[in-house]
């Protein structure tokens, strides 16, 4: 589904995406995760269209989208959250997701007006639970039910595959449960192929089949949760080399 | 019977030709202001020519001062709409209203070209000059597309004085056709102030229409957060594109009508700060990017102006800004904000473009 060879993006003197090759099959859910700094939101940013790549191929579906930008691959069907929910905090949920129903390429393809896009949009709400908040203004809801917005958000743009970025900073152990258990149905129900980048690792072992590691902008690793977590670059990555005192 | 009235509890029917139904809520909130509005727009510049002699302020003056007042209008809207549309404020507007006088005036004077062929062409021009420098939407945001397009006017300033032989520098072009000639200075007024009047009113209309469709919905989002628009899968730069090329298309029709109401067009007058500052301040007065604050906004700034100098004499503009600045400090939601309070809240489709303060 998405084939990226060989992605560089450099930042000045820094690399910070240096030469990452990976493969993504439909319907995987493919966790990414590695130290701070390492890459992981840079590499998103890459193939969600963000940033452009100094070098590399980004291929998506069998087309090559390196050069396409953000509301192309959009409606590709390539979603996104991010770190620090970004949505218009002056509008309310609804018209927030009314906005990416708009976006979408449903839209074109079914000529539906707004109100139809409304409509749709108060069906993502409800999947995620926000129904009942649909008037009030983003700036006037709490981060998780923010994240759960996004999520929703992403869905509304009709998307194959999904990049989650570290969905679960900020959140209490109940509420990143309650995130977990909905991008878990998410999958099943949409039948999406998904990214998660995230810091808590403990979340992302158990709900991933397959894990990628980067570190200081090179991937590390590529294998099953358990096959990571027990390979000594990874561990060196995260804990660092033992020294003698 | 032609017109039957029908008092009911709460609202009066009107039957018309018994065919049409008009129904008036008498309850104020629901009463259609802005149709209010549009009509006594439209009956009081006919009195104006009524109004009885011996006052500070003359007729003409009033009718040339609502005239250039429209003229600030047609800019201003354009301006916002501009604004929430790339997400980014042009501080070069009045190049534009210049661009399209100089092709209003250069059309009319070498080639004959009616008033009627140059009103197309200076929107389409302009509108070609337009989309040749928006291009600037996409590379620059900020402080950088601010300077870029404020060096704009500087550069036609230049060129104006470079080519004496095409611009006439000070001087000008004379000899444009008039707008309306009948013999009667009066009626010329009225009749110039009507054209620019209706021309408002269409592109007030049309512009309403855009902001309540999903093309205003886009530009909403684009205006808030362009990279959350992006991630929404709207198209960013073909609309930018799109709504900067068009704008800049409307305020070269501000530069026909000058051109073609004074008869001659000196493009340094209407490239100096004050015509920038007019627009810019009627779409801020009016009330931040909404547009019929913009039109109310530059209402207050060209009348006031212009109905200050009989009483202060020379320091009239500096009257103005001083009245100006008293008014962004006592309103900051500008001259709409009173109205949009005394409102009921509007749900969808209507967009909210207002950043927060």
């Amino acid at each position: 589904m998405l084939q990226v060879s060989n992605l560089v993006k450099r930042f000045g003197g820094i690399v910070a995406v240096n030469d990452v090759s990976v493969k993504i099959d439909r319907g995987e859910v493919v966790g990414l995760i590695g130290p701070n700094g390492s890459g992981k939101t840079t590499l998103i940013n890459l193939i969600s269209g963000f940033y452009k790549p100094d070098s590399g191929r980004i291929v998506f579906e069998g087309i090559d989208i390196t050069k396409k930008d953000p509301d192309e691959r959009v409606k590709l069907g390539i979603a996104r959250t991010f770190q620090v929910p970004r949505l218009i905090s002056n509008m309310t949920a609804l018209q927030n997701l009314t906005y990416a129903v708009v976006g979408s390429r449903r839209f074109k393809e079914k000529k539906m007006t707004l109100s139809e896009a409304a409509m749709e949009a108060l069906y993502y709400l409800d999947i995620v639970g926000l129904l009942r908040k649909r008037d009030l203004l983003c700036m006037d809801l709490p981060l998780y039910e923010l994240r759960l917005l996004e999520l929703a958000r992403a869905l509304a743009t009709s998307p194959k595959l999904i990049m989650v970025d570290e969905v679960m900073a900020g959140l209490n152990p109940v509420e990143a449960d309650n995130v977990v258990k909905l991008v878990q149905r998410l999958r099943e129900e949409f039948k999406l192929t998904i990214i998660w980048v995230e810091h808590v690792l403990r979340i992302i072992m158990r709900s991933v089949e397959r894990v990628l590691v980067m570190n200081e902008g090179k991937l590390i690793a590529d294998g099953t949760p358990r096959e990571v977590s027990r390979d000594a670059t990874v561990i060196k990555a995260y804990v660092g080399e033992e020294v003698a005192v | 019977m032609v017109i039957k009235v029908e008092p009911r509890r709460g609202r009066i029917i009107i039957h018309l030709f018994d065919k049409w139904r008009l129904e008036w809520t008498v309850e104020p909130r629901y009463w259609r202001n802005p149709l209010i509005a549009a009509i006594l727009w439209i009956c009081l510049p006919s009195l104006i020519p009524f109004m009885p002699r011996g006052l500070p302020v003359g007729p003409t003056t009033i009718l040339s001062s609502l005239f250039m007042a429209n003229v600030v209008a047609i800019s201003a809207i354009a301006h916002s709409l501009q604004t929430i549309g790339t997400g980014r404020v042009n501080f070069g507007p009045h190049f534009f209203v210049v661009v399209g006088g100089y092709v209003a005036a250069l059309l009319n004077k070498n080639y004959g070209l009616s008033p009627a062929l140059t009103f197309l062409a200076a929107f389409a021009l302009t509108a070609l000059v337009g989309l040749a420098l928006s291009p600037l939407t996409i590379i620059s945001r900020g402080i950088y597309f601010t300077l870029i397009t404020m060096i704009l006017p500087l550069i036609l300033y230049e060129l104006v004085f470079w080519r004496v032989d095409i611009f006439g520098a000070e001087t000008g072009i004379p000899g444009i056709s008039r707008l309306v000639y009948t013999g009667d200075i009066m009626n010329d007024y009225v009749m110039c102030l009507y054209l620019s009047l209706a021309i408002t009113l269409v592109l007030l209309f049309i512009v309403d229409r855009i902001l309540r469709s999903r093309w205003g919905f886009m530009f909403g989002v684009i205006n808030e957060d362009e990279d959350v628009a992006s991630s929404f899968g709207i198209e960013t730069k073909k609309l930018k594109v799109t709504v900067f090329t068009l704008t800049c298309g409307v305020m070269g029709i501000s530069g026909w009508l000058i051109a073609h109401y004074y008869g001659s067009f000196a493009g340094t007058v209407w490239l100096e700060p004050w015509l920038l500052i007019f627009i810019l301040l009627s779409g801020v007065l009016g009330g931040k990017a909404a547009i019929y604050g913009s039109v109310l906004g530059s209402y207050f700034v060209v009348l006031t102006r212009d109905l200050l100098r009989p009483f202060v004499g020379e320091v009239a503009l500096l009257a103005l800004y001083v009245v100006l600045l008293a008014a962004l400090y006592l309103l900051p939601e500008g001259l709409w904000g009173i109205y949009r309070k005394t409102r009921y809240r509007e749900y969808m489709p209507t967009i909210r473009v207002r950043r927060r303060a």
